[in-house]
């Protein structure tokens, strides 16, 4: 396994998740089926979560390749800079997914249409399009069967010329985000300000289930959970800016991986504790009730994963360079 | 002007060098991983406390709450041990860096605070929760701002020293 391995594995999933989301999401549309609309928000939601590793691996794919002959730098170029700007619609995709999630999370016959859904059909078709773009210039590095013979490899169709002036060139963005030590020091510190956002929030609703403090009910504990996620989105915007400003610094860096481990992780648990049902079993609990086995579990793994996180992050710093380069 | 002599003092001592230069997975880098941690429990619960008299999250029941104010003073003596054994290991860093004064005043203000919140909202348990709520919220939107400041504060030290060891 070395990283352009990752690369080509993890992929497949926003290209085609994306799109198998877009059309369960039409087709619920059509259908009226409401089950069918919260599997294609979850889809867009996961989707977005894996964009993340998949777009960090990128760069350790570009180190194992851009030796080899035949390789164009240029190429590479065009393929990360459309990769910025899919991960942008993709965030934007998952971020309104959740918040359509969180506004039908359990009411059985939610609400007909709003503003949301229709910022979550928006973003994931542009997202769609924008992730083939990706595929494509991703592909053209490396399959000379395709691009060969067709001068379209660097010009593309009238849609792509459009696409690509919004585009931004990697190298551009690297020097934005490390141009000024007070803007980093400034992501830095919101970067402590989502953590600390979070870990109150999902901390405390976690250590009420595993039977802390039982004077409190839980659902209202659960209805601190937007801040939980407004947490976690500032922290993954910080830290993608923070990766493509220094992404040698983090790619060689087991620490970093580990973490992008926990957070995958974290997205499995949260998944499990809504779709198990284990969050029904403890939603209606009152003060003195215990917490069912399953969410007990579910409370002490998301709990371990938070501090895993927080401990591999601090880490970051004394794990630089522990990959070697040639991986 | 000079640092003082003792700064240096300090920082040649045995502990001073080993936490710095120790490539022990329990020196420096531990001591700041526990540092976040007694933030996080500290700042943590506090953040539930405040946003929970701001009006956020209203089904908590507010007296209850009063349980976390142990926690905050756990995270508070973590934090208070850490950051001892971490001027101990960089002295001249931090001493002789004003944002690291300013970190401590803002910390010392948003304790104050909290102690505040402690005994004005939550000791008297004959108070309906309007009262408490009516009590707090002007506490609560203080310790916000002091404990967004001192969190930057704290950051920005990466950031802002002059000197990393004696010079």
């Amino acid at each position: 396994m070395n990283f352009a391995h990752l690369h080509l594995l993890l992929n497949h999933f926003p290209i085609i998740g994306t799109l198998v989301g877009v059309g369960l999401f039409l087709i619920s549309l059509f259908g009226e089926n409401e089950d069918l609309r919260r599997a294609s928000l979850i889809i867009f939601a996961a989707m977005a979560l894996l964009a993340i590793p998949t777009f960090f691996s990128g760069v350790g794919a570009e180190g194992a390749i851009k030796k080899l002959p035949g390789i164009s730098e240029d190429l590479i170029e065009r393929h990360h800079g459309s990769a910025i700007l899919a991960l942008f619609f993709m965030e934007i995709s998952g971020a309104l997914a959740l918040v359509a999630l969180w506004q039908s999370h359990g009411i059985a016959r939610p609400e007909g249409w709003n503003w949301i859904l229709s910022g979550v059909l928006l973003f994931s078709i542009l997202t769609v399009g924008l992730m083939a773009r990706v595929g494509t210039t991703g592909g053209d590095i490396r399959h000379p069967e395709i691009t060969a013979g067709s001068d379209a490899a660097t010009e593309g169709s009238g849609v792509s010329k459009i696409v690509r002036r919004f585009e931004p060139s990697p190298g551009k963005f690297a020097e934005l985000m490390t141009a000024s030590k007070w803007w980093w020091a400034f992501m830095m510190d919101l970067h402590f300000v989502g953590l600390v956002l979070l870990i109150g929030t999902v901390g405390i609703l976690d250590l009420r289930m595993l039977g802390f403090a039982k004077q409190f009910p839980i659902s209202p504990l659960h209805h601190l959970m937007p801040w939980a996620m407004v947490g976690f989105g500032i922290n993954l915007l910080t830290g993608v800016l923070a990766f493509m400003g220094m992404d040698q610094y983090y790619t060689y860096d087991w620490a970093f991986w580990f973490k992008m481990l926990a957070i995958m992780l974290l997205g499995l648990n949260v998944a499990a504790f809504y779709l198990t049902g284990a969050f029904e079993s403890v939603e209606r609990l009152g003060p003195g009730e215990d917490a069912p086995p399953l969410a007990k579990f579910l409370a002490a793994s998301s709990l371990f994963l938070w501090i895993a996180v927080i401990t591999l992050g601090r880490y970051i710093q004394p794990f630089n360079d522990t990959i070697s380069v040639h991986k | 002007m000079a640092p003082p002599l003792f700064l240096q003092t300090i920082e040649e001592t045995g502990f001073s060098t080993w936490l710095r230069e120790s490539e022990s997975p329990f020196a420096f880098y531990f001591i700041l991983l526990l540092h976040t941690f007694g933030l996080a429990l500290l700042v943590g619960a506090n953040l539930v406390v405040d946003l929970r008299l701001l009006g956020v999250a209203r089904a908590i029941p507010l007296a209850p709450l009063k349980r976390l104010f142990s926690l905050m003073w756990i995270g508070f003596a973590v934090n208070a041990v850490t950051g001892v054994l971490l001027v101990i290991a960089y002295p001249t860093k931090s001493l002789t860096n004003i944002d690291f004064y300013a970190k401590l005043t803002l910390i010392g203000f948003a304790v104050w605070v909290m102690q505040r919140l402690k005994t004005r909202v939550f000791e008297d348990s004959s108070l309906s929760e309007e009262s408490m709520i009516a009590k707090g919220m002007s506490l609560a939107k203080w310790s916000l701002v002091l404990w967004f400041g001192a969190i930057t504060a704290g950051r920005l030290l990466a950031y802002t020293y002059k000197y990393l060891i004696y010079p």
